[in-house]
């Protein structure tokens, strides 16, 4: 009591007549530090790649030379094939793996969100382990399974009756092989999203469905599908986005081969840049994937954030 | 909403997930097991489920002489150095914008731009750090691959912790302030144990996202700062792929995951959402 009195009877001025100029800007003091971080980690480098990418770039011995080109670097991406096969592939890549996982990810969800309180527990803490391992790890691991002579897939395929697949080493199977293992870890993710999703919807709508006699089914398809709405957008923009940048699996197992039917666009940009050491182009092709992704995001981010 | 159906039906939903989860997680049973059984073992048809006979002798090889000892070290060192930067400048952040309202609807603006930055596509930012790094030293560093690790955790860092802050009632402060407490006063007395679980939980996911990054780490180090993940990797590529050595390796990056996971899997669930993007 007395210290609101205190305040009450003129502390509020000498507070301020004592407070130091740093004190009155505090609230910049908080987010200084990260945007100092992302700035000079983040937003340098892109701007470094934009310039480089109308560049001829060599970069020997610590030595930079940034010679200005024009869009030379951007008319040959064009006519680059590898690039064009590359784009044509990961957009392959992100359809088939986000909706697959979409659909896995979303049973899933369903399922548990109809189970015991105490098996949802030990079920969702079971689920989410793939998700956090190691991608370059499990990829390994995968490797032994699809191994062609012992692996246990082509075994678990023999008891089936299906004959022996080559996986990973032919270039027809090499893509669906790996997209399989996103799809095991990833669509965990979806599960998780899409689970917290469903747990948060309101009960209303439910019991008027229920009233209104609804089967189970038109229930799903006209309540909580419409429900889930926000929790969709939310998924596929941080789906669409992780699996359009795909890269370490391919680099970890198959270095974009057998040919070129595993790489992808970062995968692409990685090898013009860190093998032929071509950073004018890559930086080229780096920005225009910057452009594409950043529409693709604003897109979907100015859709999370009305809501 | 179970209680309502037939006991079959909701019987039949228990066994059904049981099913998923035993298939989702067989994968790495079988990953860990590969690394504990003998060469001729692994390599027989019909595979074995259950070790016949144990061996450590991958194991001893990966941690000994000439195995990943180094790599272990350096993941751990660089994990940390990214964990503790992140999560102290990300709070900062997060609490900055939960309390304060900045001009010009600065607010909405930086939690915008910290999202986008989490959609650059690698390569924008690699090649140009490469040159950087290489130019003033931080190449194959274990600084310069914190301080790397750090910037790409934290967007995760700042909107989870953005969520945990929001949770926190202003009361709460207001209430200490009134009693003669500086604001700094408050936020050591209420606000962080409050939000402690949170700071734990996002810690954690930190440290897991360091440990298993691998094309930054893959390009930005190559002896001194090598990491585990790259070793990995090493091995897949070699010519003569051991794979039993390849699983014990796998398997060292996957169990102190597998640990921390279980640690924090009730924070979990917001780490991965990033933090509520959804504004729930």
């Amino acid at each position: 009591m007395l210290n609101v009195l205190r305040r009450r009877s003129g502390g509020d001025v000498r507070a301020i007549a004592k407070t130091p100029w740093w004190e009155t800007h505090l609230r910049f003091f908080f987010i200084a530090p990260s945007m100092v971080l992302l700035a000079v980690l983040a937003v340098f480098p892109a701007i470094m790649s934009w310039r480089m990418a109308f560049s001829r770039v060599t970069f020997k011995l610590g030595e930079l030379a940034i010679e200005p080109i024009g869009f030379s670097n951007f008319t040959k991406a064009f006519s680059d094939n590898l690039i064009i096969g590359s784009t044509v592939r990961t957009a392959v890549w992100v359809l088939v793996v986000v909706s697959v996982e979409i659909v896995v990810g979303l049973f899933i969800a369903f399922l548990m969100s109809k189970l015991h309180s105490r098996a949802r527990m030990v079920f969702t803490a079971a689920l989410i382990i793939p998700l956090v391992l190691p991608p370059v790890s499990v990829g390994a691991g995968w490797l032994v399974m699809m191994d062609v002579n012992f692996g246990v897939l082509n075994y678990l395929l023999s008891l089936v009756g299906i004959e022996p697949q080559l996986w990973l080493a032919d270039d027809r199977t090499a893509l669906p092989s790996i997209m399989l293992i996103d799809i095991w870890q990833s669509s965990m993710f979806v599960f998780i999203l899409m689970y917290a999703g469903i747990l948060s919807l309101p009960q209303d709508p439910y019991e008027a469905a229920a009233i209104d006699g609804a089967s189970p089914w038109q229930i799903f398809r006209d309540v909580t599908i419409p429900l889930l709405r926000p929790t969709f957008v939310v998924v596929l923009l941080l789906r669409t986005l992780d699996a359009a940048r795909i890269a370490d699996r391919m680099l970890a197992m198959t270095r974009g081969g057998p040919g070129s039917s595993t790489e992808t666009v970062t995968l692409s940009i990685y090898k013009y840049a860190f093998i032929h050491f071509n950073f004018g182009y890559a930086s080229a092709l780096s920005v225009m994937f910057q452009v594409v992704l950043i529409i693709l995001a604003t897109f979907y981010i100015r859709r999370i954030l009305r809501t | 909403m179970v209680g309502e159906r037939s006991a079959p039906l909701v019987l039949s939903r228990h066994v059904l997930m049981l099913g998923v989860v035993l298939i989702v997680l067989a994968p790495v049973y079988w990953m860990l097991m590969i690394g504990l059984k003998t060469e001729s073992e692994f390599s027989q048809i019909p595979p074995t489920i259950w070790p016949q006979e144990f061996t450590l002798e991958w194991f001893e090889a990966v941690v000994g002489k000439r195995g990943f000892g180094e790599q272990i070290m350096n993941s751990i060192i660089i994990a940390a150095i990214a964990t503790s930067i992140a999560i102290t400048v990300g709070s900062l952040a997060a609490y900055g914008l939960s309390r304060f309202q900045l001009p010009w609807g600065l607010n909405y603006h930086i939690l915008f731009f910290i999202l986008t930055v989490r959609m650059f596509p690698q390569t924008v930012t690699v090649v140009p750090l490469f040159i950087f790094f290489t130019q003033i030293g931080l190449i194959d560093t274990h600084l310069g691959m914190g301080l790397v690790h750090s910037m790409l955790e934290l967007p995760l860092a700042v909107w989870m912790m953005l969520g945990f802050f929001r949770d926190i009632p202003r009361d709460l402060e207001e209430a200490a302030m009134v009693d003669g407490d500086h604001w700094l006063g408050a936020f050591r007395k209420v606000i962080i144990p409050l939000v402690r679980p949170g700071l734990a939980a996002t810690s954690i996911l930190i440290l897991i996202a360091s440990w298993n990054e691998f094309l930054f780490a893959l390009i930005l180090t190559r002896t001194e700062a090598q990491t585990l993940p790259i070793a990995v990797a090493n091995q897949i590529t070699q010519f003569d792929i051991l794979y039993g050595r390849m699983m014990a390796a796998s398997a060292i990056s996957i169990v102190p995951v597998l640990i921390f996971t279980l640690l924090v899997q009730r924070n979990l669930i917001r780490g991965l959402t990033l933090g509520g993007v959804s504004g729930a």
